[in-house]
């Protein structure tokens, strides 16, 4: 800090630089806390969509050993019968949280139809349709759960560096603008102070000079004002003496 | 003058235990492998699937799981399937005439059911040892038409080689020339069949024509057999019947333009509900419409009202084994005819299925649903329940 020349034009400059740092800093500490308060959301989201997702889950993998039951063991045809065309994908979108950008995933159907739907033909076929619909719910349950998961971490990202930045701009930033504008105020304290003493310095040389000849007057004597001018100058100048200048 | 040799029908008293009373005394002697009533009761006590383990040691099934490196239903499964194929290869090996011809029939399901699995998988492009290994032992052709399934090249050529090479060797050749030649008259074009019509769709066509062809055999061969049998496979026929129409809806065969075309073709011409039945069957839409017609067949209506109530505990699935189990144990129980050995492979499987059910059941911790199961030869049977009170 000690670089910056201690001038007044420093001294603005630093205060526009306090003052954009602090107003910074407010602006992020909104922002961190918006964030927190998502990330508080999305915490209690996932918690509850993964307490879901475990009964679901279970539910699904149960309805499979059902149709099992009911109808044989019918995966084995699922994957002899090759013509496997996914009937749902998933879709990336953006979702805007304070600043941040988070992902979003969402299904959708890419409109091919439903693979071997005579499956289960002589039997079983119902279960094998609920086996379908509950994990169906389970794959919306899980891209809820992906895109949670995903914003979560990436909010914790976005979290702790807009943190990092708030407390860099607190505990760092701001104290040192505020070093350097103390410093420049100090130094142009220190010399203001220094020619309030040389003023005062020279007056007093003045004030004393001033005594001396309030002194010398009162005396009568007094300096012989003027009376060393009062001899004629020129009367000691001689033409001869200066060789003539010739051109 | 010789003595002609005898050609009695198999249900013939008097020559029955000639020829096949010792497969008969051995798949009776097989009834005590049945798990009992104790057996499933502490069965469903298991916290485990190494319990389950622990308490089928003492079953039957003890050597076939004593091998077996880490439980799990699957590998219960196999190795129960395996069990009980090994027990009728046995009975197969000691049949003769009509009855090996009658156990064959009774493995012509699996085989169709493998063939399909072939040829669909080899359609997609997969392994052939992989596929190999999923088929069910029960229907394994030899192991070189097996492999040479495969191996045709996926073109309308290459399916008229495959079918006039190997699966006219097959038993089940003949239904697949049934149903290809089916095929041809309705669409004119039969050569790319195989790949265009849905597995399951092929399949049903296959069992329908293996239901008539077996109950014809049985027909044939006559007495105790042909009634009691034949009632089985009547019986079959109209579960499947019903099962079809009842899994059509929602599909691209309860089409109107595709009901008269391709559902119809997949009723059995045997069983109760044939002709009058299926004739209705052919024009239902909807549920409402099924249980209508359903409702003039006393035997299916009882069924179809537990659909029917909505009560999600006992699906129509359930309730039809619940029935075949019934009738299975009926021909079980009688003497002197065939059903006997069918009866024993599907009581079997249902122990099985039981078994897969329970393991899975403690497996996914779903307790609650761990007695929905049909018990074979169980006192608590509802049919037995009823007729002791």
């Amino acid at each position: 800090m000690s670089e910056v020349p201690p001038t007044r034009m420093n001294q603005q400059i630093f205060k526009g630089k306090l003052k954009a740092a602090q107003g910074g800093h407010k602006l992020l500490k909104k922002k961190a806390d918006a964030l927190k308060v998502k990330f508080r959301d999305y915490a209690k989201m996932i918690a509850e969509t993964k307490s879901n997702m475990s009964t679901d889950a279970s539910a699904a993998y149960f309805s499979l050993t059902q149709a099992e039951y009911a109808a044989g063991n019918f995966k084995q045809k699922l994957a002899a019968d090759g013509s496997m065309t996914a009937r749902v994908r998933v879709g990336a979108g953006v979702d805007n949280v304070a600043g941040v950008k988070l992902p979003v995933f969402t299904k959708y159907e890419t409109g091919a139809a439903a693979d071997n739907q005579s499956l289960g033909l002589v039997g079983g076929g119902k279960k094998i349709q609920q086996v379908r619909e509950k994990f169906t719910v389970l794959l919306d349950m899980l891209l809820k759960l992906a895109s949670l998961q995903t914003s979560f971490m990436t909010l914790d990202e976005a979290l702790k560096v807009t943190n990092r930045r708030v407390n860099a701009l607190e505990n760092v930033t701001i104290p040192r603008i505020e070093g350097v504008l103390g410093y420049i105020g100090r130094e142009l304290d220190e010399l203001e102070r220094e020619d309030f003493t040389r003023l005062k310095l020279v007056q007093g040389k003045k004030e004393v000079a001033e005594k001396e000849l309030e002194k010398l007057k009162k005396e009568g004597k007094g300096p012989a004002t003027g009376k060393e001018n009062e001899e004629d100058i020129t009367a000691q100048f001689d033409a001869n003496d200066d060789a003539d200048v010739v051109f | 003058m010789p003595t002609a040799p005898p050609k009695g029908a198999t249900g013939d008293l008097t020559t029955f235990n000639v020829f096949h009373g010792f497969p008969e005394a051995l798949v009776r002697g097989m009834r005590s492998s049945f798990l009992t009533d104790a057996d499933y009761h502490h069965l469903t006590q298991c916290e485990t699937v190494d319990d389950v383990r622990l308490n089928l040691s003492e079953s039957d099934y003890s050597s076939a799981l004593a091998d077996m490196a880490v439980m799990t239903p699957a590998s219960l499964q196999k190795a129960a399937i395996e069990k009980l194929v090994t027990e009728f290869k046995y009975l197969r090996s000691q049949a003769v005439e009509p009855l090996s011809t009658f156990l064959d029939f009774v493995t012509y399901e699996y085989m169709i059911e493998n063939v399909m699995l072939l040829l669909k998988g080899a359609l997609s492009g997969r392994d052939i040892n992989e596929l190999i290994a999923q088929c069910h032992p029960l229907g394994m052709f030899k192991e070189s038409t097996m492999r040479s399934i495969p191996t045709f090249e996926n073109s309308a050529k290459g399916y008229a080689d495959l079918y006039q090479t190997v699966l006219v060797d097959t038993p089940v050749g003949p239904y697949f020339a049934m149903f290809l030649q089916e095929s041809a008259e309705h669409r004119g074009d039969s050569r790319n069949v195989l790949e265009e019509v849905e597995i399951e769709i092929i399949k049903s066509s296959l069992i329908k024509y293996w239901l008539e062809d077996f109950a014809q055999f049985v027909e044939k061969l006559g007495g105790d057999t042909a009634s009691i049998m034949g009632d089985l496979l009547k019986v079959r026929a109209d579960t499947n019947a019903i099962n079809i129409t009842l899994n059509s809806f929602g599909t691209p065969l309860n089409e109107p333009a595709m009901r008269a075309s391709d559902r119809k073709r997949l009723y059995p011409a045997v069983g109760h509900l044939y002709p009058v039945g299926s004739t209705m069957l052919v024009d239902v839409a909807n549920e409402e419409e099924l249980g209508r017609v359903l409702e003039l067949f006393p035997q299916y209506k009882a069924i179809w009202n537990i659909h029917a109530s909505g009560q999600g505990d006992i699906s129509i699935d359930d309730a039809f084994y619940e029935r075949d189990v019934q009738t299975l144990e009926l021909a079980f129980e009688s003497q002197f005819h065939f059903a006997v050995f069918y009866a024993y492979v599907k009581l079997k499987e249902q122990e099985i299925r039981n078994l897969v059910w329970i393991s899975e059941c403690i497996l996914q911790q779903q307790k609650d649903e761990i007695s929905k199961f049909v018990p074979v030869f169980s006192f608590h049977s509802p049919w037995r329940e009823k007729k002791r009170s």
